[in-house]
């Protein structure tokens, strides 16, 4: 990983010329794409004058599938810039991240190892990732995607029957070999019931269910912050030392967001939660951006050094 | 009427309660002190194969090899009270900590194939023997708590439960520690 000064350097001789090639492509793409604004919003105008008002909301439905088609033709017709800015632009900054990795935009961590995570206990049923790495530093293999993962809930019966999604995470996924070996399972969580109930919150915690048993580890600050549950209580602490459980709080702070961890199979799972599309680019700004290409950076470094922030590459527990 | 006897068997019913905890929190403490014991015996496994790999390298440490494996024997031999077990543990902790510092002066031994597997070993040992010490600990100090708290303590002193002794890391470890980090490279 290198500093700010040779990513300037970076971007001035690799990424900019191909950014000043992109950069035309976008201003034709927005072109089309204003031109498609403007021509949704004719429809709608001439919808509003030519279609009777005859009390029903039939009007308002076919506006609104009129714009929603302007979108689907402003997002195709911007899809293969967009493609090209993933293909040469971030795949060029994680390579500059580290040589070792592999960027693959429209890959995804698999479903079944989000689930195995047992992260969520929501049941997922629908799910979709992008911009997927993997890659191996030093000893340590790990892989990371975007990730959306939702659930279903119906209501109503026969001709009424509504289905409706609700997302309950989004963010990034990230999964790294363990330096230590371990057959049960840790979940390190958010504590949601202790720092709004307090001492009841954690008669809750005690009755989860499926999770295993609650581990009460001897870090306060720790346990303000997350409820660590397990199958076994010495494996838990074996993985959970208190070096770790320093550095996945200072991990937590670093990012200031919601971070889920479980250790199943020998491995980390780490859930972080980010409400931004990351390694996207945009439509109506120039994109020759020093700023928006060290941001891209600064997201892949940080995901990157999870792997010296928990410590994975110290193998000295008879793993290699 | 009625209300007498539903206020009796409330009383009862968390009467029972009581106990139950109470006992379940003691046998956490055993069961756990149990899992020290076993990372104990891991430990003693490894004795005999790391004096054989490093015999033939350390001429100058013989008598702390002898000295382990005759600590070793005795630890083994059982019919120990808890004190003196504790106590031989500190000494074989030391002893080991002792030959995993001496290896610093021979660099043969240091690029020995079975002596890198047996002290990632060793370091996985150690962890897990601080683990389950943890997880003693956090069985004692919940025993503790409902021990010393109304109105389980009430019930305590009726089954005589007493405050139970928290593990304190013996110095020796600490500075067994340590020397585990000389070989964080």
């Amino acid at each position: 990983m290198e500093n700010t000064k040779s990513f300037r350097e970076f971007y001035d001789n690799q990424l900019l010329p191909d950014l000043k090639i992109l950069d035309q492509q976008r201003k034709k793409v927005s072109r089309t794409a204003l031109l498609i604004a403007l021509l949704v919003l004719l429809v709608v105008v001439a919808e509003t004058k030519l279609i009777p008002s005859d009390g029903n909301d039939w009007k308002g439905f076919v506006q609104i599938i009129t714009v929603v088609i302007g979108f689907i033709f402003i997002s195709v017709a911007s899809q293969g810039y967009r493609k090209n800015f993933k293909k040469q632009i971030i795949s060029k900054i994680t390579k500059f991240v580290n040589n070792d990795l592999v960027y693959n935009p429209d890959g995804s961590i698999s479903k079944p190892d989000f689930v195995n995570s047992n992260i969520f206990k929501n049941s997922c049923d629908r799910f979709k990732g992008e911009d997927h790495i993997c890659g191996t530093i030093d000893k340590t293999k790990i892989e990371f995607s975007e990730v959306v993962a939702q659930y279903k809930t119906t209501s109503g019966t026969g001709s009424n029957r509504k289905t409706t999604y609700h997302t309950f995470f989004k963010g990034i996924f990230f999964i790294a070999d363990f330096n230590k070996n371990f057959s049960t399972r840790t979940f390190v969580l958010p504590d949601f019931a202790e720092k709004t109930f307090g001492k009841l919150g954690q008669k809750m915690q005690s009755m989860n269910l499926g999770r295993g048993e609650l581990i009460k580890l001897e870090n306060p600050e720790f346990e303000k912050e997350f409820v660590v549950y397990g199958d076994d209580q010495v494996e838990a602490r074996y993985i959970l030392s208190t070096a770790l459980m320093q550095r996945i709080l200072d991990f937590k702070n670093k990012w200031k967001t919601k971070v889920y961890l479980s250790f199943v199979d020998s491995k980390v799972n780490i859930a972080i939660e980010i409400k931004k599309n990351l390694f996207e680019t945009r439509l109506f700004k120039s994109i020759v951006d020093y700023d928006l290409m060290e941001e891209n950076m600064n997201y892949l470094v940080l995901l990157v050094e999870i792997v010296n922030d928990l410590n994975l590459n110290t193998r000295i527990w008879n793993k290699d | 009427m009625i209300i007498a006897i539903i206020i009796v068997v409330l009383v009862l019913l968390f009467i029972m309660g009581l106990y139950n905890s109470l006992v379940r929190k003691k046998n956490d403490v055993e069961n756990s002190f149990g899992s020290i014991d076993a990372m104990l015996k891991k430990r003693y496994d490894l004795i005999p194969n790391l004096v054989a790999t490093v015999k033939e390298y350390m001429k100058h440490e013989k008598n702390l090899l002898t000295e382990i494996t005759q600590l070793r024997t005795e630890v083994l031999k059982g019919g120990l009270s808890e004190d003196e077990r504790i106590d031989l543990d500190n000494k074989i902790t030391k002893q080991l900590s002792g030959i995993m510092v001496a290896v610093e002066n021979y660099p043969d031994l240091k690029a020995n194939q079975n002596f890198l597997q047996l002290q990632a070993a060793w370091n996985e040992v150690e962890e897990q023997l601080s683990a389950a010490r943890r997880a003693f600990n956090a069985a004692v100090t919940s025993y503790n708590n409902a021990v010393e708290t109304f109105p389980s303590n009430i019930m305590a002193g009726m089954m005589n439960y007493t405050r139970k002794k928290v593990f304190e890391i013996p110095e020796t470890e600490r500075q067994n520690l340590s020397a585990k980090d000389l070989f964080n490279s």
